[in-house]
């Protein structure tokens, strides 16, 4: 019951109240209704509970990881496919494998990762470097990061190219310092990052062997690392870490960024 | 230099379309009530996007582009789906949601929300995608009356009857529970 004092309140703006959409002025209106009509109240209460309830429902759906085949859809077409075309789908399929990780073996999966274009064994390599050196408590590096400076010289003499080793403290991870790795054809530099809960990353560079010049991306997950790898530029970069999927992207896009305003000084 | 997430780099994933996945997903398992079909209809969406994007005003919310471009996207489905078939039916299973939970909060609680879930899929499609939209991703009304391609009014009318509709629901006995339009 409206109390004698009041207009009725419309249904559309009983609506509109509890979807916080209602104009200041008209929001007050219900507000001094609400102090009157007990029914009103007890109404737009329930109303409020029901919309509690179904973002308790439905937020945990938010926090699934994201499938691969999905993940690659979110890949520009232009550098995902300029090559592919229309048949894009292997590829797609290809990336989700890697995901899964069962069912092949590790020669068919390298078969597979060559026929998508990417390096056969860049991602591997990096991952066991990676748990090689990362559970290496007391001497994960050759050079700490207290010597970045000569770290950064001697990697770069070392590699033949300008290597950089990117800031990475926006996300919690300090540089812990770096190392030489022998790769299969030239030398790799490996960047170690550790966070404040002792959590390991590695970027990993390399020269590229001719031939792969084109930007590609991937993600696989290696013995348990996960590894998001790519090419730029004649260069082949990895991070890898026990890290979920959506942070370590998050990480490969900060690397991405930082090392192309290095290299070009003006990043798109 | 310019912060990472705002730009696409060539073959990396596009931070804000990642971002976009989930809420991408949720809203299709609501419209399509099925978790496989719902991931094939994030994935057309994305594929869309990709071929309209020199339509996307920049600064302009992507998250309500995608949904307009999904929606559209199943509505097409849809249409392509009753052609093939008459009697293709556009609801969920009532008695088995795609909208799964993840094991998580204390037993009771994670019934009731199972229960919402469930009675949340007697409503019709076109109920759930309104109240998706308003309750849960909490967009204003003009943004889901311009994503729906509908007048505001019915936008409003519509919500108003998911809500009771779903209050109905809960209220009732479970042996009571019908489908209700």
């Amino acid at each position: 019951m409206n109390s004698a004092h009041t207009t009725p309140i419309p249904e559309a703006d009983v609506q509109a109240f509890v979807d916080n959409q209602l104009t200041p002025g008209r929001a007050a209106l219900v507000e001094a209704a609400l102090l009157g009509d007990a029914e009103l109240a007890a109404r737009v209460a329930a109303l409020r509970a029901q919309n509690a309830a179904l973002r308790d429902a439905f937020d945990p759906a938010l926090a699934e990881p994201i499938p691969a085949h999905l993940l690659a859809a979110t890949v520009p077409p232009d550098s995902r496919a300029a090559r592919f075309g229309r048949r894009l789908a292997p590829a797609l399929a290809i990336a989700a494998t890697l995901i899964v990780g069962v069912g092949v073996g590790w020669f068919g999966r390298d078969a597979l990762i060559e026929r998508a274009g990417t390096p056969t064994t860049f991602a591997r390599q990096a991952a066991f470097a990676h748990t090689l050196y990362a559970a290496d408590v007391n001497r994960p590096v050759e050079i700490w990061a207290a010597e970045e400076k000569r770290l950064v010289t001697w990697l770069t003499k070392r590699l033949g190219f300008q290597v950089h080793a990117p800031d990475l403290n926006a996300v919690g991870y300090a540089l812990v310092g770096g190392r030489l790795v022998a790769g299969n054809e030239k030398p790799t530099a490996l960047f170690m990052y550790e966070n404040a809960d002792k959590e390991r990353l590695s970027l990993q560079v390399r020269k590229q062997a001719p031939g792969s010049g084109e930007a590609a991306f991937r993600y696989a997950v290696e013995n348990g690392v996960g590894v998001f790898y790519w090419i730029d530029d004649a260069c082949g970069y990895a991070i890898s870490g026990n890290v979920d999927r959506t942070q370590l992207l998050k990480i490969a896009h900060i690397v991405y960024g930082q090392l192309a305003a290095a290299d070009a000084g003006a990043p798109k | 230099m310019t912060p990472p997430a705002a730009t696409a780099s060539p073959g990396l994933p596009h931070p804000d379309l990642v971002a976009a996945i989930p809420r991408l997903r949720r809203y299709a398992r609501v419209l399509t009530g099925e978790s496989s079909r719902a991931d094939d209809l994030v994935q057309d969406t994305l594929a869309r996007g990709w071929e309209k994007r020199r339509l996307w005003r920049s600064g302009s919310d992507l998250r309500a582009w995608l949904f307009t471009i999904m929606h559209n996207v199943h509505v097409n489905q849809l249409a392509l789906a009753r052609r093939d078939a008459a009697n293709v039916s556009i609801d969920a299973d009532p008695g088995n949601p795609a909208w799964q939970l993840p094991v998580r909060a204390n037993q009771l609680e994670r019934v009731e929300l199972l229960e919402l879930l469930q009675h949340m899929g007697r409503l019709s499609a076109d109920q759930r995608e309104v109240l998706l939209l308003a309750a849960v991703e909490e967009l204003r009304y003009e943004e889901i009356a311009s994503i729906l391609q509908i007048p505001i009014g019915t936008v409003m009318s519509r919500l108003s009857r998911a809500r009771s509709n779903l209050r109905q629901l809960i209220a009732e006995p479970a042996s009571a529970l019908r489908v209700v339009k």
